[in-house]
């Protein structure tokens, strides 16, 4: 394999860690608040990471920069959608969890 | 009725005077003339806006007493009022909101819509306005002035340079995104032409200028592999906390007021400080940002200041980034969460 082949087996696997990271988290995590974190940002690394992966493979100028067009946007948009699913959270009047919620379980 | 500094402004309180001074005659009216205020990029400790607002309510009481003439009939009062400088103003939705509260607190039955109203900078907001108000039982109309010409209205949407910008910007990206064949260009130029000529007035809230635009963005390549270390450190320790066994978590609102000032650099914040893990924007009123945040660890990174610092950097140069950070500004979060 050449390097840039292990470049793309290397991106892709990290951002499927990442992906996988951002699955748990949402599963694991107790609220809203704290499932957008893991939503958010996990998730974006892991989708940059991916997409980023797929840019090296194609080796074809054009589709190599929609990629990163790809990526930018995605690094624009997705904490802008975080942080509309959390405001519309608080105007919800939902309160986030903190520690002393958690006391009684496990 | 709402004002705003607009061409129309001083013919739409001539039509709600004459319309007082013909409803006097049935009986006592009210004229409430309010500034919705949009104070989200203005420093609260020097309210310059505020006092815009109360220089024009004042300029509208004036015209109010040349219009009623020598010999004001009775039973016409004015009031003025200056609404929405507590909240964060964003949507058409929530100017509506700010009128509605205020229109029902003095049992107004009747809105007059200035046809400029446009409190939101060059963003077009009359019809979706007049939509939102028309939820609620109150009558709601737009007054019937003669706007001056249309040539007034697209004069002061764009100028040239905004134009080219525009349209450099979009066939740039258009010929990015397609196959480089001789018909491209031709599509190109006429897609960009369209979007220039539709999106060129709200395109920008400043002129916009080689000098300073290339100076941020040189600013720009410094802070994106600074912010990509951050994301990617953060992004680990988020790693760790969500596949340890325990779940060490912390969660907490805290509310940071950050030392930036105006609509990008505040955005660019909200969007590092969301993109950072660990913590996450929540809501943004004038400078105060309520945030999110998973750990403790992420607290203290934050209130140290990194991002902050950075995005003043980009957005005002070297001097501006040496501003203290949050700590040592006396400000850790702390008492103020909710």
């Amino acid at each position: 394999m050449t390097p840039v082949e292990w470049g793309i087996v290397a991106l892709a696997l990290v951002g499927a860690f990442f992906g996988a990271v951002a699955a748990l988290g949402i599963v694991r995590l107790p609220d809203v608040y704290t499932r957008a974190h893991a939503a958010s940002k996990s998730d974006t690394l892991g989708a940059v990471l991916t997409v980023g992966a797929a840019a090296l493979a194609l080796q074809s100028d054009i589709s190599t920069v929609k990629a990163v067009f790809l990526l930018t946007f995605m690094f624009l948009t997705n904490p802008t959608a975080a942080h509309a699913i959390a405001r519309a959270a608080q105007d919800q009047g939902i309160e986030p969890w903190t520690l002393d919620d958690g006391e009684g379980e496990t | 009725m709402p004002v705003d500094d607009s061409v129309t402004l001083r013919n739409t309180v001539a039509y709600v005077v004459a319309e007082a001074e013909t409803a006097a005659t049935d009986g006592p009216v009210e004229l409430h003339f309010v500034d919705v205020a949009t104070t989200r990029s203005v420093d609260p400790d020097a309210p310059e806006e505020l006092s815009e607002a109360t220089e024009l309510l004042e300029r509208v009481e004036v015209w109010v007493e040349e219009d009623l003439g020598e010999d004001p009939p009775t039973g016409i009062s004015v009031e003025t009022a200056v609404l929405g400088a507590d909240r964060y103003l964003f949507s058409p939705g929530d100017y509506a909101e700010a009128i509605l509260d205020y229109a029902a607190d003095v049992g107004a039955d009747r809105i007059v819509l200035d046809p400029e109203y446009s409190p939101g900078g060059a963003t077009p907001m009359l019809r979706p306005l007049q939509l939102e108000l028309t939820r609620d039982d109150i009558a709601v109309e737009e007054a019937p002035v003669e706007r001056r010409t249309e040539a007034t209205v697209l004069g002061r949407a764009a100028s040239l340079p905004k134009y080219l910008t525009v349209f450099g910007a979009s066939y740039l990206f258009y010929m990015l995104l397609s196959a480089w064949k001789p018909l491209d260009f031709l599509t190109g130029f006429f897609t960009a032409t369209l979007v220039a000529v539709l999106l060129a007035p709200v395109a920008f809230s400043q002129q916009p200028s080689v000098f300073r635009v290339g100076k941020q963005l040189a600013r720009m390549a410094v802070f994106v592999p600074y912010l990509l270390k951050e994301i990617a450190v953060a992004n680990l320790q988020i790693a760790y906390v969500v596949l340890h066994p325990s779940l060490p978590i912390d969660p907490k609102i805290v509310e940071l007021r950050a030392a930036v000032w105006g609509d990008a650099p505040v955005t660019t914040l909200a969007n590092s400080i969301t993109l950072t893990p660990g913590t996450l924007t929540v809501d943004v009123t004038d400078r105060a940002f309520d945030i999110h945040s998973l750990t403790a660890g992420s607290r203290e990174d934050l209130f140290a200041g990194g991002l902050e610092r950075a995005v003043r950097f980009v957005f005002y140069g070297r001097e501006a980034a040496a501003i203290a950070s949050p700590r040592e500004r006396g400000d850790d979060g702390e008492g103020q969460d909710g």
